[in-house]
This record gives C-alpha cells, sequence and structure tokens, in this order.
C-alpha cells in the first residue's frame, strides 16, 4: 500500500470548517454535507475542507487533539508506556501533514504541533522496529500490536514481510544441514 | 497629597501637597505642630501643619509606583510626651531624627536584622523602640544606649505589619499581614531595662480563650461606647490594667489565628485606652491605624435601598472598550475587531460571507470605539476628544458611485453612545439624548429625544430597537425601558418605553434582532428573551445560557439569534464573558426552550414545544404583514408541526383520562384536526368527550364562515371546503356498486378498531359517524358540521352547473344545490374508477391539503374535482385528441394550464365580481391561480398536455347511473369524508407508536 493511499483513507476524516460563503445542503454519495451558512461551522471530510480552504472559501478549525498541551502530554505518554498508547486520532499523521501544509494559517502554533506529531511519530515508529527487532530475534510466530496506526503499519509492512519472507527460505534452505544454533546470526 | 481634617466637625482642613506617590504612611508630632509622612515617590516630607509648608525632606526610601510594590510600609513615629525624636524606618535601620533641626542624630541597627523594617513603635514611656521587620522580626532598642533589648522572632515568619505598646509598656500586640493578632508579653523593660532577658516561650493553643474570657467583652463595649463616656472608660482602663498586672504574666506569646471583625475593634479598642489613659503620649502609629475604625460608628448609616449606578452605553456583540485588542462588532454579517497598541491602532472589518464584500483593514486615526456592521455598510464612531468633536463615519461599500464613504461631525458636547445600521439607514443614539438617523448615504433625516440615556441600540431591516435607562435602579437592578420603532413606509412605534424587564440584580448583555426580525435580548444572568408580537409584544424569556454552561464561571457571549432553525448563535468563554480576539473563537449554536414547568414529563415536553413552535412562528406573521416573502413551505410545515403536537396532547390527555383538558386542546385546533379528534374520542369511546369536541368544531365553522363573509377571497375556508369534497370525491365514484368492499378497506385501514359495531349505523345514519352516538338530539349541530364541508363544496362547485348565484346564505339552499351538484362531481369522478391510479392519487392529495391547510381559492374544489377526472380521462384517450383545445389557446407552456383553469372558473370569477371586464377577470383569475398550490398547478399543465375532450360524455354516462344512487349520494359522501378524516388518524396513531 502506498503511502498516498493511506492518506487518500485520511481524507475522509470529518473536520470542522467555518465557510465563508452559503450553500444549501449538497448531497453526495457519501453522505450529506452542510447546509453550509457563512460563519457557521460544519463538519466535512477533510478533502471537501481542503479544496474549500484552497480556493479560500473557509476557515478551517483544528481538530480538537491537535492543541499542543494536548499533544505534548501524549508525547510524554507514549516516551514513558513500552506499548503504543492510543493514537490522538487514527489518522493523525497524515491529518497533520495535510492541514499543516494547505491551512497552517488556521491552527494556531502549527510549527509547534508539527514538532509534537514528529515526536511521537518518531517515538511509535522507533517502538515499532523495536518491537519487530525483538520479535524477529526472538523468533516468535506471532506478536500483538495494539493502537497501531494504518501509517505505521504501512511504513513497516513491505520491509517487515519482506524481511520475513526471505529469512523463511533461508531457513528452509538451511533447515537440513542445519543446527538450530545458528539462526541466531539472522 | 495628604489632608489634615478636624475630626470633632471637620471644620477644619489642610492640605499639604508635594508627594508624587501614594502615601505609605503619616504620624502627628505629639504637639500637633508638625506632621511626618512618608510615601512611594521615596521620600519623607515633614510638614508644618498650621502653615502647610514642607518643612524637610529626606529622599530616604526606594520609589515605587504603588503602596502594594513598596519594600516596607515605612510607618514613621514621633517619640511621644515630648516628641524630640522621629523615626523613620529605612530598609534594615531606623534612622532618628531631632525635632526642630531635623538633624539626623543617630541610627539603631542590629545584625541580625537583615530585612526591611516595617513599622516603628515607640513605648509609652519614650524609651524604648520596637520595630517590625518583614521576615516577622521584632527588635526592641532602649534609644538612650543604642542597644538591642529584646529580639523576638515571629513564629511562623510572618510580615509584622502593625505594632501597638500596652500602655504599661509590658507587652507589645502585634499583627501580621496573614491577618493574625499576637500579644509579646512580660517585657521587663520598665525598669532600668538594661538587661531585659525575657524570652517568651510560644504557647500560642492555651489562652485563646482566656484572652476572649478576660478582655473582649469589656474591650468591646468599651469600643463602642468610647464616643460616649470617656470618663467611665478611661477608668475601665485603668481596671483592666491592674487585671493585666494580676496576672502572672511570665512570658508567653498569646497570638490566634483568623482576624475577625471584632479582633479589629477590640484592637482599637485597647489602642483606644491607650490614648484617653496618656494622652498625648500615645504612639502615632496606632492613632493612624485607630482613625478609620473610630470614624466607622460616628458615619450615618443608611439601610435602605442602595442605588445601582447605571450600566454604560454597550455595542450589543462588542467586547468591553478598554481592551487592547477587542471586538467592536461581530453579529451575522461580519466581525469588527479593534486593535489599540503600541505599534499598531486599526481596525478589521471581515465578513463571514466573502460573497458580500472583502475583509478590510483601515487604520482607526479617529480613535474609533464603536462599529456596526451590515449588509451595506460599517459604522464607525468615535467620541469627542479635548478639540475634536465626536465623529461618526460610514463606510458605505455597497455604494454603486464611487465615494464609498462619508463623515458628519455631531455639535459640540454631544457624544455618540450607541449606534446601529438598518437597512438603508443608519441610527446614532448621543449623549445629548438624542437619536439622529441618517441614510445609509449620509442625508440626515429625523432626529427625536430619547426618554433616558442609551444603553443600546439594534437594527433591522426596518425596525429599531432602543434600550434606555428609564430611572435609577435599586439594589442591584436596572431599571431599562425599551422603545421599539419601526421606518419605511408607515412609520410607527411599536413599543413605547416599556420597561425591560430583567433577571434580579442583572444588566443588559446583549440586545438585537433575530435573522427573521424578532427582537431579543440577554442579560447577565445569561436568560434570552424573545418579543412575543402575538401576546402583546411582551417578551419570553427563550433560553438560559447558564444552564449549558459546565462551570460557574463560564458563559455564552451571544452573537446572533435565528428563528428558523430555531438557534441562538454565541461563543462559549471559559472563565469569562468575553471572548479573546485570539485564538479566533468559534460559534457554537444552542437550541432554545422555553422555561415550562414539568419538561421532564412527556406532557411537559410536549406543551414546550408546542408553545416554542408558536412563539417562533409568529414572525411569518409579522414578515407578511409587513409586506415581506414568506417561506409558505416553511409555515405551513410549522402549522402542520403544531397541529400534530396538539393532536399528540390531545392523544395524550385522552389516555389519561382528562376529558376536560382535551376539550381545551381541542379548541387550539384547527378544525380539520378537530374532526381528527372527534374520530379518535368517538373511537376510544369517550362519546361525551366526542359531543362536546362536536360543539367545538360547529363554533369553529361558523367562525370561520363569519370570517369569511367580510372576505372576498375567503382563504382557509375554502381550502377546507375542498378536503370535505375531495375526501369525498373517490368513494362516490365507488360507492354506487362496491359500497360494502370499500368499507371494509377503510377498516383495515383503520386497525378494524371497533369500527363494525359502527359499521351499520354509519350506513343508517350519517350523522352518527361524527358523534358515534346515534340517534341524539344533539346530533343536529354535529351533522351540519359535518355537512357543511361537502356544503361548501357545492357552494363553490355551484356556478358552473347553476351559474351566477355565487354566495347562499341559506343553509336549505345550499343543500339542495349541493345534491344536485353532488351528482355532477360524482360523475366527473366515475370515469377513474376504471384506472388503477384513480383512488390513489386525489385522496393522498386530499390528505396533504386537509392537514398542511394550503391556501387554495374556492374554485380548486371545483376545479380538482374535473382534474381528478383528467389523468382517467387522459389514458382512455390518447393526447392527440387533448391537442386541439391546447392549440386553440395558443400557448403551450404554463399559460396553457392556465387557459384551461380559466375556462373552468371563469364563470365563478364573473359571479364574484360581476362588474370586471375581460382584462380584470384575467387578471384576477391570475391571482386565483396563483393561489393554487404548486402541484395543483402542475396538475393543470399536465393536463394542458394531454387534456380529454369527452370530459362531458363521461359525466353524461355518470349523471345516468348517479341518479339512480343518488339517495344514497350524501350518505356516502358523508361516511367516505368521515372515513378519511378517521384512516388519517390511524395513519397518525401508527406514526405515533
Amino acid at each position: 500500500m502506498d503511502p498516498s493511499e493511506v492518506e487518500f483513507l485520511a481524507e475522509k476524516e470529518f473536520v470542522k470548517i467555518i465557510p465563508n460563503f452559503s450553500l444549501d445542503k449538497i448531497y453526495l454519495i457519501g453522505g450529506d454535507l452542510g447546509p453550509f451558512n457563512p460563519g457557521l461551522s460544519v463538519d466535512v471530510p477533510v478533502w471537501l475542507a481542503l479544496n474549500l480552504k484552497q480556493r479560500q472559501k473557509c476557515r478551517i478549525l483544528p481538530p480538537e487533539w491537535m492543541d499542543v498541551e494536548k499533544l505534548e502530554e501524549m508525547r510524554e505518554l507514549e516516551r514513558k508506556e513500552d506499548a503504543f498508547t492510543p493514537a490522538p486520532s487514527p489518522y493523525y499523521m497524515e491529518l497533520t501533514k495535510l492541514l499543516l501544509n494547505h491551512a497552517s494559517d488556521n491552527i494556531p502554533k502549527a510549527d509547534e504541533i508539527r514538532t509534537l506529531v514528529k515526536d511521537i511519530w518518531d517515538t511509535r515508529v522507533a517502538k515499532l522496529r523495536l518491537s519487530a527487532d525483538s520479535f524477529i530475534r526472538q523468533q516468535e510466530a506471532h506478536a500483538q500490536l495494539d493502537n497501531l496506526t494504518l501509517m505505521e503499519i504501512n511504513t513497516i509492512r513491505e520491509f517487515l514481510l519482506d524481511s520475513l519472507n526471505c529469512m523463511y527460505k533461508l531457513r528452509s534452505n538451511l533447515q537440513p544441514g542445519a543446527t538450530k544454533g545458528q539462526f541466531g546470526d539472522y | 497629597m495628604v489632608k489634615v481634617v478636624e475630626v470633632s466637625d471637620s471644620s477644619q482642613q489642610k492640605t499639604l501637597r508635594g508627594h508624587e506617590a501614594p502615601v505609605l504612611s503619616v504620624t502627628f508630632d505629639p504637639k500637633d505642630e508638625y506632621l511626618a509622612s512618608s510615601s512611594c515617590d521615596g521620600s519623607v516630607v515633614v510638614w508644618n501643619i498650621e502653615d502647610q509648608t514642607r518643612v524637610t525632606s529626606w529622599p530616604l526610601l526606594q520609589k515605587t509606583n504603588d503602596v502594594s510594590n513598596a519594600a516596607s510600609l515605612c510607618r514613621l513615629a514621633f517619640q511621644p510626651a515630648a516628641g524630640k525624636l522621629l523615626a523613620v524606618p529605612v530598609e534594615t535601620r531606623v534612622h532618628l531624627y531631632e525635632r526642630g533641626s531635623w538633624d539626623q542624630v543617630g541610627s539603631l541597627s542590629d545584625e541580625l536584622l537583615t530585612q526591611p523594617v516595617n513599622v516603628v513603635a515607640w513605648s509609652p514611656c519614650g524609651r524604648f523602640l520596637a520595630a517590625g521587620a518583614v521576615g516577622g522580626l521584632l527588635t526592641i532598642w532602649d534609644v538612650n544606649s543604642r542597644l538591642v533589648v529584646e529580639r523576638q522572632k515571629h513564629e511562623k515568619g510572618f510580615t509584622v505589619c502593625s505594632l501597638a505598646w500596652h500602655p504599661s509598656g509590658s507587652q507589645i500586640a502585634y499583627t501580621d499581614t496573614e491577618g493574625c493578632l499576637g500579644l509579646l508579653d512580660g517585657l521587663s523593660i520598665s525598669g532600668t531595662g538594661t538587661g531585659s532577658t525575657t524570652a517568651p516561650a510560644a504557647k500560642p493553643a492555651k489562652g485563646y480563650d482566656d484572652l476572649f474570657d478576660e478582655d473582649d467583652d469589656r474591650l468591646m463595649d468599651e469600643g463602642l461606647s468610647d464616643t460616649n463616656s470617656p470618663v467611665k472608660k478611661a477608668a475601665a482602663a485603668e481596671d483592666e490594667d491592674d487585671d493585666d498586672f494580676l496576672i502572672p504574666s511570665t512570658g508567653r506569646v498569646r497570638s490566634r489565628g483568623a482576624i475577625l471583625d471584632d479582633e479589629n475593634s477590640l484592637d482599637t479598642g485597647s489602642l483606644k485606652l491607650g490614648q484617653d489613659k496618656f494622652g498625648e503620649d500615645d504612639d502615632d502609629d496606632a492613632g493612624s491605624s485607630v482613625a478609620p475604625a473610630a470614624a466607622a460608628p460616628l458615619r450615618p448609616v443608611y439601610d435602605g435601598p442602595v442605588p445601582t449606578p447605571p450600566q454604560k452605553a454597550f455595542q450589543p456583540g462588542s467586547t468591553p472598550a478598554h481592551l487592547t485588542h477587542r471586538f467592536m462588532m461581530w453579529n451575522s454579517v461580519g466581525i469588527v475587531r479593534g486593535y489599540n497598541d503600541e505599534q499598531d491602532n486599526a481596525i478589521d472589518v471581515e465578513f463571514h460571507d466573502t460573497a458580500v464584500h472583502h475583509a478590510m483593514h483601515l487604520t482607526n486615526s479617529l480613535g474609533h470605539t464603536m462599529a456596526d456592521l451590515s449588509q451595506e455598510a460599517v459604522l464607525l464612531a468615535c467620541p469627542s476628544t479635548d478639540d475634536l468633536a465626536s465623529k461618526l463615519q460610514c463606510l458605505h461599500f455597497s455604494s454603486w458611485d464611487t465615494n464609498k464613504e462619508w463623515m458628519v461631525d455631531l455639535p459640540q458636547g454631544e457624544d455618540v453612545k450607541a449606534l446601529c445600521l438598518g437597512q438603508g439607514w443608519a441610527a446614532v443614539a448621543t449623549s445629548a439624548l438624542l437619536l439622529r438617523l441618517f441614510s445609509v448615504g449620509g442625508v440626515q433625516r429625523e432626529i427625536c429625544s430619547l426618554p433616558g440615556p442609551v444603553v443600546c441600540m439594534a437594527g433591522h431591516g426596518e425596525q429599531l430597537l432602543v434600550v434606555y435607562h428609564r430611572a435609577t435602579g435599586f439594589d442591584g437592578e436596572q431599571a431599562l425601558g425599551v422603545q421599539l420603532l419601526q421606518f419605511g413606509r408607515r412609520k410607527r412605534q411599536l413599543m413605547s418605553g416599556e420597561p425591560l424587564p430583567l433577571s434580579p440584580k442583572s444588566y443588559l448583555c446583549w440586545a438585537g434582532f433575530t435573522a427573521e426580525g424578532t427582537a431579543c435580548y440577554v442579560d447577565s444572568n445569561g436568560l434570552v428573551r424573545m418579543l412575543n408580537r402575538a401576546l402583546g409584544n411582551t417578551w419570553t424569556p427563550v433560553c438560559n445560557t447558564r444552564e449549558t454552561c459546565k462551570s460557574k464561571s463560564d458563559h455564552y457571549w451571544v452573537v446572533g439569534a435565528h428563528e428558523n432553525p430555531q438557534q441562538l448563535r454565541c461563543i462559549p468563554c471559559k472563565g469569562s464573558r468575553y471572548p479573546p480576539t485570539l485564538p479566533r473563537p468559534a460559534v457554537a449554536i444552542l437550541p432554545f426552550k422555553l422555561p415550562l414547568c414539568q419538561t421532564s414529563t412527556e406532557k411537559g415536553q410536549m406543551e414546550e414545544q408546542y408553545w416554542r413552535s408558536v412563539l417562533f412562528h409568529n414572525h411569518f406573521s409579522f414578515l407578511s404583514s409587513s409586506g415581506y416573502e414568506v417561506d409558505e413551505a416553511a409555515q405551513t410545515q410549522s402549522d402542520k408541526e403544531q397541529q400534530e403536537l396538539l393532536m399528540k396532547m390531545f392523544a395524550l390527555s385522552c389516555k389519561l383520562e382528562r376529558e376536560f383538558r382535551c376539550v381545551e386542546l381541542a379548541e387550539l385546533m384547527t378544525q380539520n384536526v378537530v374532526t381528527l379528534a372527534i374520530r379518535y374520542a368517538s373511537r376510544s369511546r369517550r362519546m361525551n368527550l366526542a359531543q362536546r369536541l362536536s360543539e367545538i368544531a360547529l363554533e369553529k365553522s361558523t367562525q370561520l364562515q363569519e370570517d369569511e363573509e367580510p372576505e372576498e377571497e375567503p382563504e382557509f375556508s375554502s381550502d377546507r371546503r375542498t378536503s370535505g369534497y375531495r375526501q369525498t370525491e373517490p368513494y362516490n365514484t365507488r360507492q354506487n356498486d362496491e359500497q360494502e368492499e370499500d368499507e371494509e378497506e377503510c377498516e383495515e385501514e383503520e386497525d378494524g378498531r371497533e369500527m363494525e359495531t359502527e359499521e351499520t349505523k354509519r350506513c343508517l345514519n350519517p350523522f352518527a359517524k361524527e358523534s358515534g352516538l346515534p340517534a341524539k338530539p344533539s346530533l343536529t349541530p354535529v351533522g351540519r358540521v359535518g355537512r357543511s364541508n361537502p356544503f361548501k363544496v357545492a357552494d363553490s362547485g355551484k356556478p358552473t352547473s347553476s351559474s351566477g348565484q355565487a354566495r347562499v346564505s341559506n343553509i336549505l339552499d345550499n343543500m339542495r344545490s349541493s345534491r344536485k351538484l353532488a351528482p355532477l362531481s360524482g360523475s366527473a369522478g366515475k370515469p377513474s374508477k376504471g384506472p388503477v391510479l384513480k383512488p390513489l392519487a386525489p385522496r393522498t392529495k386530499a390528505k396533504a391539503q386537509s392537514t398542511l391547510l394550503q391556501i387554495s381559492s374556492n374554485k380548486t374544489a371545483n376545479k380538482k374535482t374535473l382534474e381528478a377526472a383528467e389523468p382517467a380521462a387522459d389514458l382512455q384517450k390518447q393526447p392527440d385528441t387533448a391537442a386541439p383545445p391546447a392549440e386553440n389557446t395558443e400557448n403551450k407552456r404554463p399559460k396553457t394550464g392556465f387557459q384551461l383553469w380559466l375556462d373552468e372558473n371563469r364563470k365563478i370569477i364573473i359571479a364574484d365580481n360581476p362588474d370586471l371586464d375581460e382584462t380584470d377577470v384575467i387578471k384576477e383569475a391570475m391571482g386565483r391561480f396563483r393561489t393554487l398550490s404548486a402541484d395543483e398547478r402542475l396538475l393543470w399543465t399536465e393536463r394542458a398536455k394531454g387534456q380529454s375532450g369527452d370530459a362531458a360524455d363521461v359525466k353524461k354516462r355518470k349523471r345516468a347511473e348517479n341518479k339512480a344512487v343518488e339517495s344514497d349520494e350524501s350518505n356516502a359522501r358523508k361516511k367516505s369524508s368521515s372515513l378519511d378524516p378517521s384512516s388519517k388518524l390511524s395513519a397518525f396513531a401508527f406514526s405515533k407508536n
């Protein structure tokens, strides 16, 4: 799966905007949106929000979790805990990127938020690598990882699957003549 | 500045000017010749009281800008008795100055004293000087030897802020900044005092009660009575001193926490004693602290209601003017923000809907403090300054010429207090109690006086709401009055200075109009009230914003209200009344809720919903009366909603066996719904109720009839007729041969509940259905009610058959003609019997009509019977046969539909208005045609496309058949008309479940 596909999925998330135009309800396959009243917040999917934003037709309200204090708390928690903590949003990375790239003027302390989300991301991905490493090292048959987001799974999927495949091949080739002690080398 | 006042009669007042900052402390010379003061400007000054001059000044202290920032309180003290020395605490030392020469004769210090000395106090004998320092250190010097005789640390290290010696000189009372009062006891310094060795042990817990028991009561008495009987007090004081001496006081600190009011008076009392006893020996420090407390009982006390300071004028939707970044206006059009800081003095105008205008940035060189914003213009105003008059500036951005701006100077001495914009006008209320009107282009218009100082104004369309101070409010209440003016073609005053109801002890926070133009306002208790035009322009509370607040300090800052949909737009403010400009606040929506009782019960809920719906749809009638376009769909929707709620309430009261209440509810219903209610009542076997309801129905129908008499074009009544007729018609067509089946069908629709019993009756007696009671004397009116519908139809339909006789006053005439007509209409409906769509289409239509109460003209009834026949006819005959008549009229588009309709209805129109000529007839017809609902018109146009030429043939055939069944006709019609409501009712009951 391509990261852009994950991002595409993330664009279905709803975000609040304050439109500066007025429009009746619009009826889409995905559901009804609106009505749009200037000055009144309304929930729309991210793709529409960004589109309107690019045409300067709205102001995006940052999601609730996109707040410096809350993110700092989450970062601390993430660093403290060994396991994964629940992510602020299942698409936190994608939404942060999309919203900050296109609507950073509507989000207070955008730079800080960017750094914080990157920190959280780094911490989580580091954890993921670590657990993948120990997973392989201990030659476990399965592992349980909770609270992973799609994007995080996506980053490691290709590499992990390929390498596991590779190792399996190697292992099965080695199997006849080899003793178990040799596996530790991988 | 220091002021000296003769306490006894306030006659002599001296003013000593010279301090450039707040004065920290003052002290009198014991001989009342001089006065010393210390100030935050760093100086200690000695004044001559008599000639109010500065004798000397020392720049001793650190400069600060406020008392609260001063490092030390710097309480000065003159030596008692002779007053030879003045002690001035300077940092960690105490300077001594000689009286007269004002030279520094010495300085007292102590190496343990590391923090600034706050307060100094001389012992009554003048030999010792006590000093209290920040950090709680108490130090006592022997002034002669400049040696420290006593050091004492406050047990908790609180800063000592006042000291007072016991007149005997053996005790020192002190207070600290935490509000504790302490007593330093057992000072054996009354003798030579060279080697004082007392080491007071802290025994805080013990002796509290002793202290109170021994001293408190008496001291209190003395404190209170000291103005009256100084002699007695002095005596008492001596007693007390004796007591104190008798107490074995071996060095203990008595202290107690929690300062109370009576502690103050206790302090006062004891100090007063000291003054009285020792006369001029008393230390001035204590004297100064006594002054306010002693003065208190002298002041005349007024216990009555206290006038409330009148609230200042404000702009609804603005935050206070003292903020550097503020909203000058937030309304439904946009936001005006004002910035006033070092870098910038500017105004930002932003529109919610950028289609109105793009955002603007203005430099605020005039210092505007008020703003309003409308779809047409931005209005700004500034108060007058010393040399500039108060100005009004208008940016009329919607102007089509090149000058988008105008400015007006108000007359000298007149300030703009409030302003607002309406549609095409601007209003300004000024400090001269004038209301000035301008056109939006800058023409000065009307001017009038206001009854009181303005509080705020709001404009909408042609309405202007002015709130002003009617009188002085008392005990926290504001006395506001309200005027509601209407401009436009007919200028008038809708409300002339009625008092504006506010919650207790609250003030006005916001006032304005809903988007639909109903005035409403919010008070500081968060209660939103809306004008109820239907109840004589009273104010109805519609929402309490505080109910939805999570915490007590949260508020909602209202920015607007909408009646349809019912929304209160406001900004939630955490812990404040106003939102900050950054981060940009988001608007939240609150629902309205009338504060009716017991809204937790189903009954209460429905009542609340009903009355809210009624209240919030008042604006329809207002809008239509003032000539605006009304959204009819929304109006009918709301009517339907109200009637449904009434019906639900009716059903609920029925269930609860509250029949009287049912009747009360029925009185609120429209006639159509009453018939439903009658059905409901009769089915639930409440005959008594049904009978009473039928009386109401009769009343309503006669009322309607009366209403329609004077009118040229009856609206609702015609609608009622049509509904009655429509309901009848589909059944008529079948009745001839399929009567039984038809009934069974209907029964099935109605769950067949207890209908079997009634069925036979129904066949026998058409009236039975209405009342559920066959053969009763009271049935006559009932029957008439039931009949009135079909008769009216007949009335409207008759002109086609019996032309010229449009209006029949006699009911009997009516009946006869209806008899005649019935077959006609029946025949018209007949051909539809074959096609399947026939029973469906008209029936649903009829239902929609009766429930929606659509406004339709007389002719709709007549027309519809034919129209119902048309689709059927279309099926039989090909459109090509219909083409010729359509072509005759030359137009194929909507006009043809109208043409057809006109052909049908021309006679009626002519009958109604015999004196009209041809063009007028067409005009009138056009008007009437427009009043038809959209789908009716559509039907006509469809008909025009494929008109059947043989309606007449069909009619003829039908007539023959119908003659046979004519006698049954009225029965059948009766039944069907009653069946239809009941089927509606069953549908309703279904949905309710």
